[in-house]
């Protein structure tokens, strides 16, 4: 029994790779693997997000922690974050923002002086360490556009307050490292989601003894366009199988046409394809990488306690079972 | 429902039209639907929302007013002293809304009043007439300004006198004034109050009922300007009798007659009616009256002489004999409302002829007994009827004031002065009786014994639609604790006027009700012109007729608000006649004219407070609004007036409705039709209106949203911010809702919503969403899902005293601190250095926010009142009370005063929230639930898209409430979010195409690859693995609802306790203990755990020592410096015993013996 090894080897391809989006396969693994990522991706992979906020002066309509609320949700660029020391962690400063290896300040400082309404964008938010700079998204981009007016929207950043004639605000915000389970704000993920690759088996006898119009309907019938007829042979081929939204629907048709079994479609439950989209704080192939760091990280964490015989009793029963049995 | 054909061929406009040849009548009208939605937009533009309430208040600024001072008995006062001396009353006017400080007029906004606790009121001015010595004077009007100031009025808010009327938006919101604030209120004192629309029984009007023991018996509430009567009319033993609170009998109907001048029995059994059943049932009256021996006017008179009630008035000399007063009863207060002229009693015989035959009729038919819950024989009071009353009531009080002044001078043998009347006219007694009234609700009018309370409410600021439904909310004079269903119940006639979905539950339920959308109130017009017109239109005069031709069958009596104008032969011809004369603009157009066959009236109304409703005009079932017309409105070349002076659509209130037959669209009309509905979601309000697919849900549900809507928190106004309510709560992120209706577009709820769009998995997890729990969505909290504001206001007057000293603010004082240095004290830290607390600082419970004092003696004179010395002040800080560990932030600081020079502090806190476990939210829906745990995102179930509820509610919550609207709004909820447009889900709107129709919906989901049915396929977020069923699942509008838990929580270990009985105070405001019950203590006792209830309500409650004196039972004092124990009665310590009791128990028996009982403790050995 005990040489008996459940090792797998797990094996990723990638099939598209952009700086904030990443779609692979991960394959001869299991939903736990998968979902342990997804989990660590959302909730435990840091970046920095601003922390603290001083207001030195608001005349802006909207009120002081509703900026804060604001200012906290623009994702910094944060190549940095798994460098940096927890602010709780940091034994060089007492988290005031003046410290190198836990925090990074950031200054805003706009007046209205026009007529026009003034847009206050994450591009106001200037990082006063020039050392390790971090910025917020779209920050180093912004260059490439001169005037605010004209540039398309996602390039003016990201608004935080509008202001009128005569207002003003003046803030000095500190960054801090952080993880998702505290705060959304610190997850670096917009999207991560995944989903059991599908197979499908096309009966092509019984499809056979269908019309052309009945393919026709048949096909019509799943929502996601999975099918189509190819023009030639008149075969019904699958076209995107991803596409399936496990809705069951096309093996409703068929049945409800009287030919049930027509398809047969089951889900690989060793295969997975990823979708991760960033928001733009990491990159997501970083996000996916450093995820995989925090997962072995914590096994290891697990795997030294299993060690250590005086921490056998914090497990309690589950000790037992990670010990095998014994 | 009577339903009267009428004819359709004698109306001459639809001659005109058919004229060309037979054929073309025959024709199949074209059913192409017209769009008449537009039509809707358009009258809310001309109407607005609260417009009864404007239109009331203006037409009593503008005309009423007016009559009021012209009335006989308010326009001229004389003396009684001197016959000469008058003032006579020539002009009234109200001007625009000013306020006098330091002896300069300023113009006031409704916003500065809101701030400054003052009342947005304008100066009633008057041009009057009197006599001054021997010449005559008179003070006349210079720019629309009268000649003498009398009283403020307070004015309603976008009334013609308020400064926000005619305004854009832009100069309203320059006013610091909300555009899409619908006014109709008042503001009083910075609050603002207003007055509710009150429902009565139609005055004037012969309601004939049945009495509890079934006998028929007919009333008639008459109310003219001098008098308010009501006169019963019943059947006893087979005798009809007259019952009148000035009788102290009731006095027999055939008395009455002979009294009124009708002698003969025949003359008046022909008044009655033709019928011989009628005689019959009369034979018993008259036979009494006989048995009394009464044949004569002079006779009758005398009987009745005798069962008039004696008045106690030492000081009214008995001058009037017997006969008269009877006389002037049956004059004045019998029928008041029915006019006599020099005693001639023949108008009111009729009127009494009718009564007696309608009783009659009912008798013999019980279907002719009236509905007294049928709305067309209500009315509805308004804002300015009631300011009316209470204004003749103040106005009648001033002159009697000034005419004893005036009595009191001229009385006096000589003056020095020649007396100027129009110096001492004091303005106050109108102002304040105004201002008090609206701002108690209480309206005490004593000459018509009239005292009601709750009047006027504070209008709820609690979110927008909260106000809005507070200005079309009518409350019943019904009694709440009446367990009666009749008015409550929904009654058909309510259609399209009042809301079916908006009354509260409880004791009010049916009772306050809501106006509907498109629902006019109307005011009074005019009747002079109107009875002239009926009289040339054929209507032929009472008096000219005998008994016998008024009841003739060929013959309909025309009756005039009321009032027995004449008969008519041609009843539909007339009555179609002065149709058209409406339609064309030459009467008004809320004037109603209804014929009744069964009762074989015309009844033409003219008086305020009916509803009524506009409809489109049909003839023979083609509606007279054409594509064209539609157009040309949209183009903006017409508007809703055009149409109305065009003869397209006209208003009918709901007797009117009854001699019609309303399509609901086009398509559905018949040759017969002769009306068109505008839009069917019309016959629900404002807060039903909000609703998504209200049809689709069981009706409870719609009630129950109605209420909830109400307590949404969302956007207040667009000068929310500038406010500085009491408590505000505000959403940090409000949205419109993904699926509108019309009804939201039309009441402007898409700019001011009051929730967020959140997406819903309607699935079980974990265990904490039983109960309409409902588990959201940490990171979506995190991202600003449901958080809010709350705003609490704290104002300090600064006073001033009577010694001319004041309060005063000082900055803090400084405090030495361990070592020395002087150090502002913690509690004070947030204030600045003028003593108030700095905005945008953080302030925690305890802290100080004005630092006030107060000087310590205010009474006697102190020498330099502006200078007194610090010793002689005593801090009376200000410190801030809130929940405790919670910090709020000083929002706001506002430094004013009043009219009176009152100053005053007003500080706004600041206190931002996010949704936590216990905080109650709803869908609109009626579902409401309050949040049961709060989930990470991680361990939410999500889609292979991507997507991940910010919200999970269980299930279950579907079968019971059977809201299918929340399922379709899920749908299209899903398909806006896809498509990018938002979905219509108006109420009733698949055939008219307002609302998306399921199949719609589900091809658009389709056509973006989801599912038909809105379920997706979703991966549990804790193992990964797929779960076992679809979820449905897609966006919902969710509101948060004002009460959290953070108001509400209350636990208490120990605490304070109350000063006289010792035991723990109550309540969560006093940090009071919890209370173990009768209940919970009967079952304790049955339990038999003795111990366990010694401990509650003994020793955790008031223990006490005492010592009692075994000897004689009474208990004893302990001396802590002899350490001893002593009987005061006894005199001695020997026989003293140590003993615990509730300190209740010793607070009972003290009081005992301080009435002399007393009450003995024998105490035995344990």
């Amino acid at each position: 029994m005990d040489n008996v090894s459940y090792q797998r080897f797990p094996t990723v391809r990638i099939r598209e790779i952009k700086d904030d989006f990443l779609k692979f396969e991960l394959r001869n693994t299991d939903a736990s693997m998968a979902n342990a990522l997804r989990r660590v991706v959302l909730a435990e992979v840091p970046t920095i997000a601003i922390d603290l906020v001083e207001i030195e002066m608001n005349s802006s309509v909207l009120n002081d922690e509703f900026i804060a609320h604001r200012l906290g949700l623009i994702p910094l660029t944060s190549e940095r974050a798994m460098d940096m020391k927890f602010s709780r962690d940091c034994d060089a400063c007492d988290g005031d923002g003046k410290c190198e290896f836990c925090s990074i300040e950031f200054t805003l400082n706009v007046k209205c002086t026009s007529d026009q309404t003034l847009d206050v964008t994450s591009h106001d938010l200037v990082p006063s360490d020039q050392q390790y700079p971090v910025y917020p998204v779209g920050f180093m981009e912004r260059a490439e556009y001169g005037g605010y007016e004209e540039d398309p929207p996602e390039q003016r950043g990201i608004l935080i307050v509008k202001l009128r004639r005569g207002q003003e605000l003046k803030l000095r915000a500190i960054a801090r490292k952080g993880i998702g389970k505290d705060h959304a704000k610190w997850s670096p993920a917009a999207t991560i989601t995944f989903q059991y690759e599908p197979e499908i088996h096309i009966n092509e006898a019984l499809m056979e003894t269908l019309t052309l119009e009945e393919k026709k309907e048949w096909v019509d019938s799943c929502p996601t366009k999975m099918f189509d007829i190819d023009a030639n042979t008149e075969q019904v081929v699958v076209v995107d199988a991803e596409a399936y939204a496990y809705d069951d629907e096309i093996i409703k048709k068929a049945d409800a046409m009287g030919k049930p079994g027509l398809v047969n479609i089951i889900s690989r439950e060793d295969s997975f394809i990823f979708t991760i989209e960033s928001t733009g704080a990491l990159k997501a192939a970083d996000m996916f990488l450093n995820a995989i760091e925090i997962l072995k990280m914590k096994l290891d964490a697990v795997r030294l306690s299993m060690e250590t015989e005086e921490n056998d009793d914090q497990f309690g029963e589950l000790g037992a079972h990670m010990r095998g049995g014994l | 429902m009577v339903i009267n054909d009428v004819d359709v061929r004698e109306d001459p406009a639809w001659l005109k039209k058919h004229k060309t040849g037979k054929g073309q009548a025959l024709e199949a009208p074209v059913k192409n639907a017209v769009d008449k939605f537009q039509l809707l937009p358009a009258f809310l533009k001309v109407r607005g929302l609260v417009k009864q309430h404007i239109d009331s208040f203006n037409y009593f600024v503008n005309c009423e007013i007016k009559k009021i001072i012209h009335a006989k008995a308010n326009e001229k006062i004389t003396s009684d002293v001197d016959p000469n001396y008058y003032i006579k009353y020539l002009d009234i006017y109200v001007g625009k809304p000013s306020l006098e400080q330091d002896y300069m007029v300023e113009s006031i906004t409704p916003q500065q009043c809101r701030l400054r606790d003052i009342t947005y009121a304008a100066p009633i001015s008057v041009d009057i007439e009197y006599t001054r010595g021997k010449e005559i004077v008179s003070r006349k009007s210079k720019q629309g300004q009268g000649g003498v100031v009398i009283g403020r009025m307070p004015i309603m808010l976008r009334s013609s006198r308020c400064v926000l009327t005619g305004k854009t938006e832009a100069q309203v919101a320059k006013l610091g004034e909300c555009p899409l604030d619908p006014g109709g209120y008042f503001v009083v004192k910075g609050t603002e109050k207003v007055i509710l629309i009150q429902e009565q029984l139609s005055k004037n009007r012969i309601i004939i009922d049945t009495d509890s023991s079934g006998c028929v018996a007919a009333s008639v509430t008459s109310s003219t300007h001098e008098r308010k009567s009501k006169t019963n009319f019943l059947v006893k033993h087979e005798r009809i009798y007259v019952r009148l609170n000035t009788f102290t009998d009731d006095v027999p109907i055939i008395v009455v007659f002979k009294a009124m001048g009708m002698e003969s029995d025949q003359e008046i059994v022909q008044l009655v009616g033709r019928d011989p059943r009628y005689a019959g049932i009369l034979t018993p009256s008259l036979q009494e009256c006989s048995s009394l021996g009464v044949y004569t006017e002079n006779q009758a008179l005398e009987y009745l002489g005798t069962k008039v009630k004696v008045m106690q008035k030492a000081w009214m000399k008995q001058t009037k004999s017997k006969v008269d007063e009877a006389r002037d009863i049956l004059q004045n207060v019998f029928l008041a409302h029915v006019p006599v002229k020099e005693y001639n009693f023949r108008q009111k015989c009729i009127y009494v002829g009718v009564i007696l035959r309608r009783m009659l009729e009912a008798m013999m038919d019980p279907s002719f007994v009236d509905d007294k819950d049928y709305v067309g024989n209500k009315r509805l009071e308004l804002a300015g009827q009631l300011i009316a009353l209470l204004f003749e009531d103040l106005f009648k009080r001033m002159n009697s004031e000034i005419k004893r002044l005036v009595d009191s001078t001229f009385a006096k043998p000589n003056r020095s002065t020649v007396f100027d009347v129009a110096k001492v006219i004091r303005p106050d007694m109108l102002s304040q009786g105004l201002e008090h009234a609206i701002s108690s609700g209480n309206w005490t009018v004593k000459r018509f014994r009239m005292e009601r309370k709750g009047v006027t409410q504070v209008v709820s600021r609690l979110s927008f639609i909260a106000a809005l439904g507070h200005m079309t909310r009518i409350s019943s004079q019904f009694e709440k604790t009446r367990k009666v269903s009749g008015p409550r119940a929904l009654q058909p006639s309510q259609w399209g006027m009042l809301c079916p979905c908006d009354t509260p539950e409880g004791e009010a339920c049916g009772l306050t009700k809501n106006l509907a959308l498109m629902t006019h109130v109307t005011t009074d017009e005019e009747e002079g012109p109107l009875i002239n017109l009926c009289t040339t239109l054929g209507v032929e005069d009472l008096s000219m007729l005998t008994g016998d031709e008024i009841n003739s069958t060929k013959a309909y009596m025309v009756i005039f608000n009321g009032l027995m104008l004449g008969v008519h032969r041609r009843p539909n011809w007339f009555a179609n006649t002065l149709r058209l004369l409406r339609r064309c603009g030459k009467i008004g157009e809320f004037v109603s004219i209804f014929t009744n066959p069964k009762q074989r009236c015309v009844y033409v109304a003219s008086d305020g407070g009916r509803v009524c409703r506009p409809l489109v005009i049909a003839d023979q079932g083609i509606s007279r609004v054409k594509e064209h017309h539609m157009k040309e409105l949209k183009d903006g070349f017409r508007t809703f007036d055009d149409f109305l002076r065009e003869g397209l659509v006209e208003y009918l209130d709901v007797n009117e409705e009854n001699n019609t037959l309303i399509a609901l669209y086009e398509s559905e009309a018949t040759s017969r039709t002769t009306h068109i509905e505008i839009e069917p979601f019309t016959i629900l309000g404002v807060c039903a209106g909000l609703i998504p697919f209200p049809h689709h849900n069981q009706s409870p549900r719609n009630t129950y949203q109605c209420a909830m809507g109400k307590q949404a928190m969302g956007n207040i106004a667009y000068n929310q911010l500038c406010r500085m309510d009491t408590l505000l709560y505000l959403l940090v992120y409000p949205q419109r809702p993904l699926l509108t209706t019309r009804s939201i577009e039309l009441v402007k709820y898409d700019k001011l919503g009051a929730g967020q769009n959140a997406t819903v998995a309607v699935m079980s997890y974990s265990g904490y969403d039983i109960e309409d729990a409902i588990v959201m969505n940490k990171s979506s909290l995190d991202r600003g899902f449901g958080r809010c504001i709350v705003m609490k206001k704290a104002s300090a007057p600064i006073k001033k005293y009577a010694n001319r000293t004041s309060d005063r603010i000082v900055a803090p004082r400084l405090i030495a601190d361990k070592e020395g240095c002087l150090r502002v004290p913690d509690r004070a830290q947030i204030l600045d250095y003028d003593g108030i607390g700095g905005v945008g600082e953080i302030i925690r419970p305890g802290d100080i926010y004005i630092n006030k004092e107060s000087p310590i003696n205010t009474r006697d004179t102190v020498p330099n009142p502006m200078a007194i010395p610090d010793s002689a002040y005593k801090p009376t800080p200000m410190t801030y009370k809130g929940p405790p560990g919670e910090c709020a932030i000083v929002d706001k600081v506002l430094l004013t005063s009043n009219d009176e020079q009152q100053f005053m502090i007003k500080v706004l806190f600041r206190h931002t929230r996010r949704p936590e476990i216990g905080d109650k939210f709803s869908s609109r829906h009626g579902q409401k639930g309050v949040c049961g745990t709060i989930v990470q995102q991680e361990d939410f179930p999500f889609s292979e898209r991507g997507i991940c509820p910010d919200l999970i509610m269980n299930p279950h919550g579907f079968p019971s409430r059977m809201t299918i609207g929340k399922m379709i709004e899920l749908l299209g909820g899903k398909a806006g979010v896809l498509s990018g447009k938002f979905h219509y889900g108006s109420a009733f709107g698949e055939p008219s195409g307002h609302a998306d129709t399921v199949e719609a919906i589900s091809a658009t989901l389709v056509k973006h690859g989801f599912s038909y049915c809105g379920k997706d396929f979703l991966y549990s977020g804790i193992t990964g693995n797929p779960l076992q069923s679809y979820i449905f699942m897609g966006p919902i509008y969710y509101q948060k609802l004002k009460h959290m838990v953070l108001d509400k929580m209350h636990a208490r270990a120990s605490g304070p306790r109350m000063v006289l009985t010792r035991q723990p105070t109550e309540g969560r405001s006093r940090e009071g203990g919890l209370r173990l019950g009768e209940m919970e203590r009967d079952c304790l006792i049955a339990h038999g755990s003795s111990m366990l209830l010694l401990e509650r309500l003994m020793i955790s409650s008031d223990q006490f020592v005492v010592q009692v004196c075994t000897k004689c039972g009474l208990l004893g004092h302990h001396n802590h410096k002899l350490r001893m124990s002593f009987c005061s009665t006894c005199r001695n310590g020997e026989n003293i015993a140590t003993m615990k009791l509730p300190y209740a128990c010793k607070l009972l028996f003290q009081e005992l013996q301080s009435m002399n009982i007393v009450p003995k403790l024998d105490l035995a050995e344990a």
